[in-house]
């Protein structure tokens, strides 16, 4: 079959943006920035300290270099948690996340093994729960993450009833 | 209703034949060191007792071992102080394999191995079984493998007393030459660097007189460990024997070690085609299966999957990739390489990259020197992935990946945006169809639609 010949869809808007896509909740913003800030509090302030006791300029750069990243990391924060988004179709479950790499999961419910419900320590300050569908394929990569707990556990009986459906073997 | 059969054991001369497994390991962990200090009497004493004492664990582990066929389970009992019970969903089945190592062969015992989805390493090696029981076992096994799961209604059938289908020894569908299995091994870079490091070890002896005993031998081993691979591939292909019956194949093969592999034709996740630069004179290739849950040959090349067809010609290789794959032709898979812009990423090899969808598979090409072709029948996709990395957003192309349960993802690399998008699509809608229309277990919820291929077929909601 011709591949190129195939009319993909409108230009205008290409057909994952016409899925009815959910957002995931603003509160994970929070719990990103606290992640990421205890991760570069860790690693600036041995660094900022080592500098001021020694003052060697490459741990100055070091110390920068970190830095920027940093900011640039919390910046892209609020964009990226915003690019999390999920879609149930009739058949499958579609996730999409990323910003400089940027992913789309397409599981069928049919293929699902088992659902993970999780929540650490620091969503559940924020009431947030992660769901995670497992399938055979260790490469499917389809995490919810930011989700109430109520939404999360409606999601889980939702992927679970509609798995036990169209349950099947390998 | 089930009746519960008794509890078998396994074979009594099992424990036997794992204690000289055992000798073995036991004079290797006393090494020539100890018998170096203690001299041959002492050494002789310990590697005695040592012996004794596994022959006793044997003994007792095998008595304590026992296996029966409940339902639609295989359970297999174990240990004497941990108790462990295992069953096997026999629904879960992939493959069942004979193994016969060189000492079982001498004693007419088999070994029988499952593959089982999800399991990282083969479950439940029965070892040993006499040969006839291996072989009834397996046909068991896969009889009920192979049958719908009972009704709920309390009719569960009794095992074992109506087989559906025992899959037999099919016609012979390949026998492979082991004069073109040594040549195609020798054909590989490891045995052709051979002479080059032997002139090494030569020149180097020759003018450097004192280059010392210890650095000959250390050269020499890694001359050995280069060559184990061919070695060992020429071994465990030996004789290699592929037949097939209306739902499984059966492959044999091995010289030393023999094995006789079953794998029913609807658990074949994937097939891969690979042409070495080094057998292109020959106009040879392989072809590897994919089947979730054989675990690859843990034996340091972690991407060995399991062979189909150790070397053979184009001809051969499409008889065979047809009868696994039915409805492919090989040679008449066309290509679609990506988009002219991406030759940056690919300098060389962009034209050999590609992609090709028939009404049944997705194949995906890829490698210069050697060419691979990975096809993967769209009933057995697990997800799609779509994903774009930043160079690949500047170009406007994006990679689209179709997960197996083998683990490995065919790629279809480097896409136009739009047709990636397109592709994603239309996996994941054909693999639903492919799935309903499969004669799979388990309820069937919605009647399978007509695939068109004209229309594009977008998701309805």
């Amino acid at each position: 079959m011709d591949i190129a010949a195939a009319g993909p869809t409108s230009p205008l808007e290409p057909w994952p943006d016409t899925v009815d896509w959910q957002p995931v909740s603003r509160d994970l913003i929070w719990v990103e920035l606290i992640r990421w800030g205890a991760m570069a509090a860790m690693l600036l302030v041995p660094l900022g300290i080592l500098w001021g006791i020694f003052g060697l300029w490459p741990l100055g750069l070091a110390f920068g270099a970190v830095l920027v990243l940093m900011l640039w990391r919390f910046w892209s924060i609020f964009r990226a948690v915003r690019a999390w988004g999920y879609a149930e179709r009739d058949h499958d479950l579609l996730v999409r996340h990323g910003l400089v790499v940027r992913r789309l999961s397409i599981v069928p419910y049919a293929r699902m093994q088992f659902v993970d419900v999780s929540a650490g320590p620091l969503e559940r300050v924020f009431d947030l729960a992660t769901v995670q569908l497992h399938t055979a394929a260790a490469a499917s990569d389809a995490r919810v993450p930011g989700l109430r707990p109520a939404e999360a556990s409606r999601l889980r009986d939702r992927l679970t009833a509609l798995g036990e459906d169209r349950a099947e073997g390998l | 209703m089930v009746i519960d059969e008794p509890r078998r054991r396994l074979h009594p001369l099992s424990p036997l034949l794992r204690s000289a497994k055992a000798l073995v390991v036991i004079v290797v962990a006393l090494s020539w060191q100890t018998l170096g200090q203690v001299g041959i009497g002492w050494f002789a004493l310990m590697v005695l007792v040592l012996l004794v004492g596994a022959i006793i664990m044997s003994v007792v582990s095998w008595y304590n071992t026992g296996y029966h066929v409940v339902g639609h389970e295989l359970r297999v009992y174990e240990g004497l102080l941990w108790r462990r019970t295992r069953a096997i969903p026999l629904e879960r089945l992939q493959s069942v394999e004979v193994v016969r190592p060189l000492l079982a062969q001498l004693t007419g015992l088999a070994e029988l191995r499952l593959e089982v989805v999800g399991g990282g390493k083969t479950e439940a090696p029965l070892a040993y079984l006499s040969l006839a029981d291996a072989a009834a076992l397996r046909d068991r096994l896969l009889a009920i493998a192979g049958r719908p799961v009972a009704p709920a209604d309390g009719a569960t059938e009794v095992a074992g007393v109506a087989p559906v289908r025992v899959p037999g020894d099919g016609p012979l569908l390949l026998a492979v030459q082991n004069r073109d299995l040594v040549i195609s091994q020798l054909l590989t870079p490891q045995a052709l660097s051979l002479p080059i490091g032997v002139a090494f070890v030569v020149l180097q002896f020759g003018f450097d007189p004192s280059w010392s005993f210890i650095g000959v031998a250390s050269t020499l081993t890694a001359i050995a460990g280069v060559l184990l691979q061919p070695v060992r591939r020429i071994l465990s292909d030996w004789n290699f024997r592929l037949s097939r019956d209306d739902t499984a194949l059966r492959l044999r093969f091995g010289l030393v070690e023999t094995r006789s592999q079953t794998v029913p034709v609807d658990r074949v996740q994937g097939v891969t085609a690979t042409w070495p630069l080094l057998w292109r004179s020959q106009g040879w290739l392989r072809l590897t299966l994919d089947v979730a849950g054989v675990a690859g040959q843990d034996n340091g090349n972690g991407n060995e999957t399991d062979r189909l067809l150790p070397v053979g010609t184009a001809d051969v290789a499409e008889r065979v990739a047809a009868s696994v794959l039915p409805g492919v032709v090989l040679g008449a898979l066309t290509f679609q390489p990506p988009p002219e812009r991406t030759r940056w990423f690919h300098p060389l090899a962009r034209p050999k990259l590609g992609v090709a969808l028939t009404d049944k598979i997705v194949a995906t090409r890829e490698g210069l020197l050697t060419r691979t072709v990975m096809m993967v029948p769209f009933a057995r996709i697990q997800s799609v992935r779509v994903v774009q990395g930043p160079l690949q957003r500047l170009l406007g192309v994006a990679t689209v990946y179709a997960d197996t349960a083998r683990g490995r993802s065919a790629a279809l690399r480097d896409r136009d945006l739009a047709e990636a998008w397109w592709l994603a699509a239309e996996l994941a809608e054909r693999g639903r169809v492919a799935r309903l229309a499969a004669p799979d277990r388990g309820p069937v919820v919605v009647p399978a639609p007509a695939l068109d291929p004209g229309t594009a077929p977008l998701p309805s909601t």
